[in-house]
């Protein structure tokens, strides 16, 4: 096992119902928890390994998609070409 | 979205709402053209037509309300409604069918399980790009949605015109196949994704 997760021996190591779980999981760090949900996230991260597995990573990949990914430049004409033909729809 | 009532604007509101509500957002709005089209040509199109529909329409746009929003939607539609048809990709990815199995219960968790948190965190800009630009159009939507511009479930589900109980399933499984590809990325790397 992951050699951080010091404390994944007082986990249970299966969950029983993935699917839901990480859903849930998945919309908490979407910001879109309602007002239980951070108790509920501490108590299945505390218990569930695989949760607990789950989130983090999801949380890494959500973290390098927002920092990392590729970001394209407009082209600098874009935004006066815009105004341009809007001026010719007047 | 904020089409209920109908105004009617000056010139000058109609100038001061696109300026000053709507072209802000033409970095994120060419971002998502280019995410989608992949061709900076198309991307272009993509954004003035938004614009100039935004421009067109403005009058069932209310003033002062999610702007970034609507015109994502104009944007979306646009696409789907005249970039898709005559894009070069490959014919559509049999959606359903994608949706079906990862929405089956017996989805195998352990494919995914073994890719490491810090495999994740030394991936380059690009790998994380491609196996975004890899996913099927209607997956790459939803994750570029909610993870780049931060779109809320309620705000996405207005914009893709579904139900949020199918934003929040589209958002899971797109989240699985990313990591599958993510997965075949660290292994190319080198890194050991087996368990010790």
């Amino acid at each position: 096992m992951d050699k951080n997760l010091n404390t994944s021996s007082e986990r249970k190591q299966n969950c029983s119902d993935e699917n839901k779980c990480f859903e849930l999981l998945e919309s908490i760090l979407d910001g879109e928890g309602t007002v239980d949900s951070n108790e509920m996230l501490n108590e299945k991260l505390a218990k569930c390994q695989p949760c607990f597995e789950h989130y983090h990573l999801e949380k890494a990949i959500k973290e390098i998609l927002q920092n990392k990914c590729t970001k394209h430049m407009v082209p600098s004409e874009l935004a006066a070409t815009i105004r341009q033909k809007i001026q010719e729809l007047k | 979205m904020s089409e209920v009532q109908r105004k009617k604007y000056s010139d000058k509101d109609k100038n001061n709402i696109f300026d000053h509500e709507f072209m802000p957002h033409i970095d994120s709005m060419y971002n998502f053209a280019y995410r989608l089209t992949f061709d900076e040509d198309d991307a272009k199109d993509l954004v003035q037509d938004t614009y100039l529909k935004a421009y067109r329409f403005i009058n069932s746009f209310e003033k002062g309300t999610n702007a970034k929003a609507w015109l994502f939607r104009i944007l979306k539609n646009s696409f789907i409604n005249e970039y898709r048809k005559k894009s070069k990709q490959p014919a559509k990815v049999d959606y359903q069918e994608v949706e079906t199995y990862y929405n089956s219960d017996n989805v195998d968790y352990s494919m995914t399980s073994d890719l490491r948190v810090d495999a994740v965190k030394d991936m380059l800009g690009d790998e994380i790009s491609n196996a975004l630009n890899s996913l099927a159009v209607d997956f790459r939507t939803v994750i570029i949605l909610c993870d780049l511009e931060g779109f809320t479930y309620e705000e996405m589900a207005k914009i893709l015109d579904i139900p949020i109980g199918t934003v929040r399933s589209r958002l899971h499984r797109a989240r699985n196949l990313l990591k599958d590809k993510l997965r075949s990325y660290a292994e190319n790397m080198g890194y050991d994704t087996e368990e010790e």
